[in-house]
């Protein structure tokens, strides 16, 4: 079933909330007429193509910059500001760690933005690192890490931040598939296991469907009349779920035909 | 952290480029004038640099000084620079060369030309050659590292290409390394004018009896601080200059050689 | 990578008994062409004396002077950096002193201060500090566009953001602008020596070269490159040190 509102139906107060929000850059509305109520604990998949908006989106729900029209909302405060209770996870790995610390530095940079003991430290370093296997590599440095090590290792401390919500900018974009795999997996599970809400940026249809509660496809060069939410996709498939199977299950073959068949239209 | 965007238009941005040194100037001013005013030597203030600066211009002795320190900067720019893209080219491309090389080089390399002054007055007596040799010696050594330095930053992947299409050794370097280097090159020799202007200065200084150093050394040792700071001012607008229109021009070559302004 | 120093010694080697068959044909002055002989015999007499005393003392200068200038440079440095709202102001200005000459003040400051080693102190600082400067500016306001994210998604004061990310991200560049002041430090501290008739190696080659005595001059400059040499490398070693682990 798909619903054509991706702002219907959700309960009256949503965890976070895009209510009719425009952003403009460079004079051009990248974002238009942007609607989306995303409730506590859902796991919401953003899809486009390049340059459709999304990690335009995804910024402003990170306080990272300001609507120029509508409102962003996160437990009914308005978002003018990043906060620590959202965590969120870059593309570039590479340039989101700091390379002249180790992990364990690098987790701990949450700590200390946070203003955490000291004591408190090697604890939830430690945990933070057990969440996502690295916990061998806690004194390496990212320079030594393969790709997927070291965006587990941003992950890492994105989690250290014990944040409520986790927003991802085509997280595993730059890895390779098979390591690819293993992080939604992780990822899937992590979401599950700390009751965390997630917004989750991708250009790979059969990534979001596969990891999302709801799939949302976002058209580009959005206009009056065409806001740029265009569909919502349910994705009623139990979890947790498995790489083979899941990809295989008739459900997830039909809403993938659905979904490729309304963006490959021009998003109508 | 970031910039507060909305302030970069035109005539705000220059204003708030000289408010700072136009603010040191002004102090700059006011000082020297109380100094002159309680019978100081040995300050002036800009005002009256500025003044003498412009008398220089128009009695006609401020071109010879300044056309012989640019000269002798540029010829020995010319050779030192020249010599030193020759050799780190072909250092940059011979492991073995380098490898040999290396101690030699960190060895003569930290010698400050101005040591060489004495050495060189004996050789070439005063005059251009005493500081032109000096300004080759002092621009050769950085011309030398970094376009060696370029010469072993070409995209390997480049150079297998060329290999892959059959260029032979010349070719690849014609075609590839040379191309590959000119935007590093161009760099590299406008670091090299400013060391080639700060060398002569210096030579001249330490010296030589011509060009704008010895002018500014002849002021101070006169007692005419106003053509002193004429001539330091004059100096600073010279590197400037210099400076502004090399990057100009890096731009420009830059643009026309795709890469990223 | 193969090591250089084999290949490295016997190039030197045979350059230096190039140098010596030079001197020996007598094309050139022994005036201003000692042979190596001499030079070694002036080289190890004068470190058991004025040599010694000499290269103390421009080692001295160069070192104050440098240290002076690292201090006030990253100082600087940092505090420009970390002002969004100063440094629009400044920056133009001092990317405008970046071309010139250091040596060029010297006179001003002989007129202001006399021949003194104060005066050619101040003089080394001032020309080391700018490298240091302008490296530490660039440095620290050349931090990932990523890592800005991550600093306002953490919610760092401009402090913390400055000690944590903005310094660390500094280290590579402001060691080259260190080793750029060292160079500055030590051809001003030779210049002033040689103007201002200060004790040291400039000093000392003018002596030299004014006796005809071209061994000692030529030792002199042994020293001095040596002494060059030394200080570079130390930096790079404490480079390497500091960069251990990262990749760069």
């Amino acid at each position: 079933m798909s619903a054509p509102d991706p702002a219907a139906g959700q309960p009256a107060e949503p965890f976070l909330r895009f209510d009719r929000v425009a952003i403009r850059l460079g004079g051009k509305d990248v974002v238009s007429l942007a609607r989306l109520d995303v409730a506590r604990g859902e796991f919401v998949c953003i899809v486009g193509p390049s340059g459709c908006g999304k990690t335009t989106l995804l910024r402003a729900a990170a306080g990272l910059l300001r609507p120029a029209e509508g409102e962003v909302r996160r437990n009914g405060r308005l978002i003018t500001e990043p906060s620590r209770e959202m965590a969120m996870v870059f593309q570039d790995y590479g340039r989101a760690l700091l390379p002249w610390r180790t992990v364990d530095g690098n987790v701990a940079l949450a700590l200390e933005a946070a203003g955490t003991p000291r004591t408190e430290w090697p604890g939830r370093i430690a945990d933070a690192l057990r969440k996502v296997g690295l916990q061998a590599h806690g004194q390496h440095f990212p320079a030594q890490l393969s790709g997927g090590m070291q965006q587990r290792a941003q992950i890492a401390r994105c989690l250290a931040q014990r944040p409520t919500l986790m927003l991802l900018d085509e997280p595993f974009g730059a890895l390779d598939a098979i390591t690819r795999q293993g992080l939604q997996d992780e990822l899937a599970r992590l979401a599950r296991e700390q009751g965390l809400t997630v917004l989750f940026v991708t250009h790979d249809l059969e990534e979001a469907i596969y990891l999302g509660d709801r799939v949302i496809a976002m058209r580009t060069n959005p206009g009056p009349g065409r806001p740029s939410l265009a569909r919502a996709i349910e994705v009623p498939i139990d979890r947790p779920r498995h790489q083979l199977a899941t990809r295989e299950d008739p459900t997830f073959l039909r809403l993938r035909r659905e979904l490729f068949d309304h963006i490959e239209r021009g998003h109508a | 952290m970031p910039e507060p965007r909305g302030s970069r238009r035109w005539p705000w941005r220059t204003l708030r480029a000289t408010a700072f040194p136009l603010l040191l100037l002004g102090l700059f001013e006011a000082t020297a004038r109380r100094a002159a005013a309680l019978g100081s030597e040995v300050l002036a203030p800009p005002s009256a640099a500025l003044r003498a600066l412009a008398q220089a211009a128009l009695d006609g002795s401020l071109w010879p000084a300044t056309g012989f320190t640019l000269g002798a900067a540029a010829l020995g720019l010319l050779l030192g620079a020249g010599l030193g893209t020759l050799a780190g080219v072909t250092l940059g491309l011979s492991a073995r060369a380098s490898r040999a090389t290396f101690l030699s080089i960190e060895l003569l390399r930290p010698l400050p030309s101005v040591a060489l002054l004495p050495l060189a007055m004996l050789v070439f007596g005063f005059g251009t050659g005493l500081e032109t040799s000096l300004v080759a010696f002092g621009t050769f050594w950085p011309q030398l590292l970094l376009i060696q330095a370029a010469v072993r930053r070409v995209d390997p992947q480049l150079l297998e290409l060329g290999r892959l299409l059959g260029l032979s050794t010349a070719q690849r370097i014609r075609k590839i390394v040379l191309p590959a280097i000119v935007p590093r090159v161009f760099t590299a020799l406008r670091l090299g004018m400013g060391f080639a202007l700060v060398i002569a200065v210096t030579v001249e200084l330490a010296g030589n009896p011509h060009g704008m150093g010895y002018a500014m050394l002849l002021a101070q040792q006169s007692l005419a601080p106003a053509m002193m700071i004429g001539w330091l001012a004059w100096i600073g607008v010279i590197g400037v200059l210099l400076n502004t229109t090399m990057l100009r021009l890096q731009r420009a070559l830059d643009r026309r050689m795709g890469v990223a302004v | 990578m193969k090591s250089a120093w084999p290949a490295s010694l016997a190039l030197l080697a045979a350059l230096i008994a190039l140098w010596w068959a030079a001197s020996l044909t007598g094309w050139f002055s022994p005036a201003f062409l000692p042979t190596p002989q001499a030079t070694a015999a002036s080289l190890t007499e004068g470190l058991r004396g004025d040599l010694l005393q000499a290269s103390l003392a421009t080692i001295g200068r160069m070192l104050q002077g440098w240290l002076l200038a690292a201090v006030a440079g990253i100082a600087l440095g940092a505090a420009i950096a970390s002002s969004a709202t100063l440094r629009p102001w400044v920056q133009p200005t001092l990317e405008f002193l970046r071309p010139l000459p250091a040596s060029a003040v010297m006179p001003l400051a002989i007129a202001l201060y006399g021949l003194s080693p104060a005066m050619v102190l101040s003089v080394v600082a001032f020309g080391a500090l700018w490298p240091t400067l302008l490296a530490t500016v660039h440095g620290i306001t050349s931090v990932e566009p990523r890592l800005i994210d991550v600093a306002r998604c953490l919610r760092l004061s401009r402090a913390a953001f400055l000690w944590k990310m903005g310094l660390p991200n500094a280290v590579p560049d402001i060691l080259a602008g260190l080793r750029l002041s060292l160079t500055v430090a030590l051809i001003v501290s030779t210049l002033g020596e040689m103007l201002a008739s200060q004790d040291g190696l400039g000093l000392a080659i003018l002596v030299a070269s004014r006796a005809f005595r071209a061994s000692e001059l030529f030792a002199c400059l042994v020293l001095l490159s040596l002494i060059g040499l030394a200080g570079h490398a130390l930096l790079v070693l404490a480079g390497r040190w500091l960069l251990r682990g990262q990749r760069h």
